[in-house]
């Protein structure tokens, strides 16, 4: 039997290389950047929701079965240019900085994800002018590394700004799904930043919140334990604050029906989710339709949502729209044991 | 001599029959919609409804408030326009006629809304959708808010501008021309003068923003006669609709006249002057 | 500040996504395109006489700027109340040799009224708008629009026709019964469009340095929020995230434009405000944008190109006295002071005397000598009143276009009458072609 290729290396796809090595498979786990881990690695996730665990702790182990298994044949800075379909699977061509080789697999795990939103695309806020209007995948890091500073001078904030839904549920950027984990993500920042540095005050402004599920939970204890504070309503633009020193984000509160303005040292951007470059790619490889936002689309979203609909081919993660990673690991499990029954049969 | 200079100073006023029966208050401040006033208030709702625009304008809400975020009017006013797309959304005849008294007129259509909505509402053009419809049902409150436009409006109707230098006096609009500089009199000369100093001389009038010519009065003119403009404005105030076609048969006439004259020194005239209304 | 290969992606990223989602934001030149192979409408097209220049729009489309054989579409408020507005612009055009026609045959826009009273509609604003883009076409110039009101509202009116049938037999019925045919020019160009096309020539003749000036913008709502897609961006002015003009020609001559808080509130004209609620107009301009330009930005001047921001800002301002608050920043349109950088006179074609706020100080700033024009300026007046002929940039009309539209191709006698005859101060190509 082929090995079966696995297509992107963040937690869904190390999910379903993982699963193929348990099932005993051999996995061909291609990866266009040069480490394995997906988005939160990228952008060096820091505690990851649900339970707040670091980011480590939840990919360390996924990529220690991927790393230490002979199983799982590992490409990095390497990208897929070319598929065709045989009669049993596909041979398909792999491409590095000085290197094209073909390869034949039987079968196909797309885990090619999503990428954060170019805030840059929203002007009215003024991310990549003003620079300490950051996007939220980067206080991430800031947080990780624990220095919340702001990039303009390097001083501590003393108030900072969540604005959600940048990128998201707006026509006037072209997309108007829901991102799924921008309130929970912010939120848990806001409750990371107040546990370290009770001294800054962290503001939320939120148009609905939705936590989903036992998240809701982390809502609430954000604003009982650690103070969070939310105002109902959006910022609609960002502007330098008198004098230039801080940002002015003006909006409406929408509960008390009336304009806002407050001047905040850092404003944080909770950036939307788009298709991946490489989900982009895979769509036109292996000629598969995708919807109208752009994300690949399962035959059956609802009883078999990792099948592609076209033999062979599956679906894991972030790929057919936004996820969180428990959801996306759990798809790679459901794509591996799919795949592996195909390439047997 | 000007156009505008002979009208009185007009402010539409209330007829006998509304004088006699001035709107009544409950405790509350707010004004109790008479019977009359509720039939008027369901025909408005019934065609603001069917109105092609308001499927296309309105498309839902998000609540979210980026509309009011940007909005001039919802700082100084008792207004914003998500309450306006909210009404125009889910608001009844009670609630369209409310709106409709006066706070449909603080908007001042930047389109501020527009851009930021991120719904893709066009909230800016709703607004004005209700506000024609305030005009065509000669609503009281719409009479008083546009009484000051009687000058303009007839400068508007028969030459197509809306402000004159004219209009730009000590005793109206003071401060905007040069007297609100105090120590320069360089208006001592006059209005023509000064207008005589603007190096083109399509700008040397005083009466209108530049010089129109009778034909282009008169086929603007045809338009608002057949595009129902002039029907809305008599709705509103007849006095000053009949006005404007006095004024437009004397420009008319005027025409004919140098049409007359112009034949008999121009041979090969041909194209819309010979066909104009002819 | 982004690199320009990176700015070009978030905008066509921007565009593709919205065209993606169903938000009617197809280009409307390609639908332009497809009525006139069915016969429904003209195009008037640029041509290379017209010698266009490309720019960039906020989705990433190529906008040709016609920069020669124009048609000036003078805008209602400018011309009634701050005439320096227009003058600036034709004697920039006679300086750089374009030719136009400035002409009584034009109609405004009429949307400040629609705006203000809403005693119009639709279809009338769009066979006002028709009946004007005809009048251009059949002179075989160019519309330039001089307003940022009619520049949204010709851009509106033009999708209208384009995108609703109805609206477009209406107004086709209406302009026939007049002689007149439908016709939408390819672009619809805004005057501001013209200078950031024309910022190699106009910087080639300056003569005044206006380095260390602070200028503090007013983007006109009508330029960029009404019909977005098409307003002009360069990524060289705010990363390509605010509009390029007018501030693009400010910082290429030098001066600094300075960011403030209130940047993207509207000036308080209201259409309807600034005629019968001055306090509101008043209040605002003075409030969210004189004040915050004066004590955050320390700005020398506040720059605009629409008329009813310059005429908010600048006639608003007076009342502030009355409020401890007598700031009397002066307020010009992009033409005026690019004019004034070029050496125009301040007086004769800046007009700068018909604005509330002095701009004396500013010219002092900026090197030029303004109490010698303005003794000249006083000596000209003086002699208009005795009688002499008055300065034109172009010749004036003959008297037969008092009352007639005269035609394209219409044979003129050669004694026709003319009016009184005037000294030409027109030099390059600039003025009537015919």
């Amino acid at each position: 039997m082929n090995p079966i290729l696995v297509l992107g290396g963040g937690p869904a796809g190390l999910s379903a290389a993982a699963e193929l090595a348990a099932l005993g498979a051999e996995a061909l786990l291609v990866e266009r950047e040069a480490y394995l881990g997906g988005n939160p690695k990228r952008w060096h996730y820091s505690l990851l929701a649900p339970d707040l665990r670091p980011a480590e702790e939840i990919l360390g182990p996924l990529l220690g079965r991927v790393e230490g298994s002979p199983k799982v044949e590992r490409r990095l800075s390497t990208t897929l240019t070319k598929s065709e379909r045989l009669e049993k699977g596909f041979r398909v061509t792999l491409k590095t900085a000085d290197t094209v080789e073909t390869r034949e697999v039987s079968a196909v795990v797309l885990a090619t994800g999503f990428d954060h939103f170019d805030s840059r695309r929203k002007f009215e806020y003024g991310y990549g002018r003003y620079p300490d209007v950051i996007d939220f995948k980067e206080l991430e890091g800031m947080i990780h590394d624990d220095k919340v500073v702001r990039p303009s001078d390097g001083r501590a904030p003393k108030r900072i700004a969540w604005i959600l839904c940048v990128g998201s549920r707006d026509i006037q950027v072209g997309n108007p799904w829901c991102c799924r984990l921008g309130c929970v993500v912010s939120i848990k920042q806001a409750v990371e930043i107040r546990q370290k540095h009770p001294e800054i005050d962290a503001w939320v402004y939120y148009m609905d919140i939705r936590t989903y599920g036992l998240w809701e939970d982390l809502y609430w204890k954000s604003m009982q334990e650690y103070g969070v504070k939310f105002i109902r309503g959006r910022i609609g633009q960002v502007t330098l604050a008198e004098g230039g020193a801080q940002l002015l984000a003006t909006g409406e509160d929408t509960i008390l029906s009336r304009p806002t303005e407050v001047p905040f040292d850092m404003i944080v951007l909770a950036s939307g989710m788009e298709p991946g470059t490489g989900t982009k790619e895979a769509a036109g490889l292996f000629g598969l339709p995708v919807g109208p936002e752009g994300f690949l689309t399962p035959r059956l979203s609802d009883m078999n949502p990792v099948d592609s609909g076209s033999p062979g081919v599956y679906f894991a993660g972030a790929a057919t729209g936004p996820k969180a990673i428990p959801d996306a690991v759990t798809e790679g499990m459901g794509a591996a044991l799919r795949a592996f029954q195909y390439a047997r049969e | 001599m000007s156009i505008v200079a002979h009208l009185p100073r007009r402010v539409l006023s209330l007829t006998e029959e509304e004088a006699a029966s001035p709107p009544v208050m409950e405790l509350t401040g707010r004004r109790r919609a008479t019977s009359e006033e509720r039939t008027v208030a369901e025909t408005i709702y019934a065609e603001f409804r069917a109105d092609p625009r308001h499927r296309e304008f309105v498309l839902g809400c998000l609540n979210c408030g980026e509309c009011t975020t940007g909005c001039p009017a919802a700082r100084f006013y008792d207004f914003s326009p998500r309450e306006m797309l909210q009404i125009a959304q889910n608001g009844d005849a009670t609630t369209l006629w409310d709106a409709m008294q006066e706070k449909i007129w603080a908007c001042c259509q930047c389109y501020t809304c527009n851009m930021r909505c991120r719904f893709g509402n066009d909230i800016a053009g709703i607004i004005s959708v209700m506000r024609e419809l305030s005009v065509i049902h000669g609503l009281e409150s719409t009479r008083k808010v546009l009484a000051p436009f009687g000058r303009s409006l007839t400068l508007l109707m028969t030459v197509g501008t809306q402000v004159s230098s004219d209009m730009i006096q000590p005793d109206f609009f003071r401060d905007w021309g040069p007297f609100a500089t105090g120590s320069d009199k360089v208006w001592d000369v006059g209005t023509d003068v000064m207008r005589r100093a603007i190096p083109s001389d399509v700008l040397h009038t005083t009466r209108s923003s530049w010089e129109v010519s009778v034909q282009t009065s008169l086929e603007l003119f045809r338009i608002y006669e057949e595009t129902g403009v002039l029907d809305m404005l008599r709705g509103l105030d007849p006095d000053l609709t009949e006005m404007l076609v006095d004024i437009i048969e004397e420009r008319r006439e005027e025409f004919e006249e140098a049409r007359d004259r112009f034949r008999t020194e121009l041979a090969g005239m041909h194209g819309p002057v010979a066909t104009f209304m002819g | 500040m982004l690199s320009a290969s990176e700015i070009r992606k978030v905008v066509e990223e921007r565009t593709q996504r919205q065209k993606g989602t169903g938000k009617k934001v197809v280009d409307v030149r390609e639908e332009m395109e497809h009525l006139e192979a069915k016969g429904e409408i003209i195009i008037h097209r640029i041509r290379p006489e017209n010698r266009p220049v490309s720019a960039s729009t906020l989705f990433g489309w190529t906008k040709r700027i016609p920069t020669d054989r124009l048609w000036h579409h003078k805008s209602c408020g400018q011309c009634g109340n701050i005439p320096g507005y227009p003058a600036s612009l034709l004697w920039l055009m006679n300086e750089t040799g374009r030719s136009y026609l400035n002409e009584p045959h034009q109609t405004s826009c009429t949307a400040w009224n629609y705006h203000g009273t809403a005693t119009s509609n639709p279809v009338a604003l769009a066979a006002v708008a028709a009946r004007n883009f005809h009048r251009a076409y059949e002179t075989d110039h160019f519309p330039l629009i001089h307003c940022g009101t009619s520049y949204g509202d010709y851009k509106e009116m033009r999708k209208l026709l384009v995108e609703n049938a109805t609206v477009r037999t209406k107004v086709r019925d209406v302009l026939r019964g007049m002689g007149r045919e439908l016709v939408l020019p390819e672009e619809i160009v805004h005057y501001s469009e013209w200078v950031h096309a024309m910022t190699p020539e106009l910087l080639a003749r300056q003569k005044h340095s206006v380095r260390g000036i602070v200028a503090t913008v007013h983007e006109p709502c009508h330029y960029y929020k009404m019909v977005p897609e098409d307003a002009v961006y360069d990524e060289n002015v705010y990363a390509g995230q605010r509009p390029a003009v007018p501030s693009g020609i400010l910082m290429s001559l030098g001066a600094t434009v300075a960011d403030y808080s209130t940047w993207y509130d509207c000036c308080g004209f209201g259409f309807r405000h600034i005629l019968s609620e001055r306090e509101f107009s008043r209040s605002f301009a003075n409030l969210r944008k004189i004040r915050p330009m004066v004590d955050e930005a320390h700005s020398d001047v506040a720059i605009t190109s629409d008329t009813g921001c310059v005429t908010t800002l600048d006639k608003s301002q007076w009342i502030g006295k009355a409020h401890g608050q007598p700031y009397m920043l002066p307020v010009l349109a992009d033409v005026q002071f690019a004019a004034l950088a070029l050496g125009a006179h301040p007086y004769k074609i800046a007009q700068v005397h018909w604005h509330a706020a002095s701009a004396e100080a500013l010219m002092t700033k900026m090197g030029i000598d303004w109490s010698t024009a303005k003794a000249e300026f006083r000596e000209y007046l003086k002699a208009l009143k005795n009688g002499q002929a008055p300065e034109l940039l172009h010749p004036a009309h003959p008297e037969i276009e008092t009352y007639f539209a005269v035609n394209k191709g219409q044979v003129l006698p050669e004694e026709a009458p003319a009016t009184a005859p005037a000294e030409i101060v027109a030099n390059g190509g600039g003025g009537h072609p015919r």
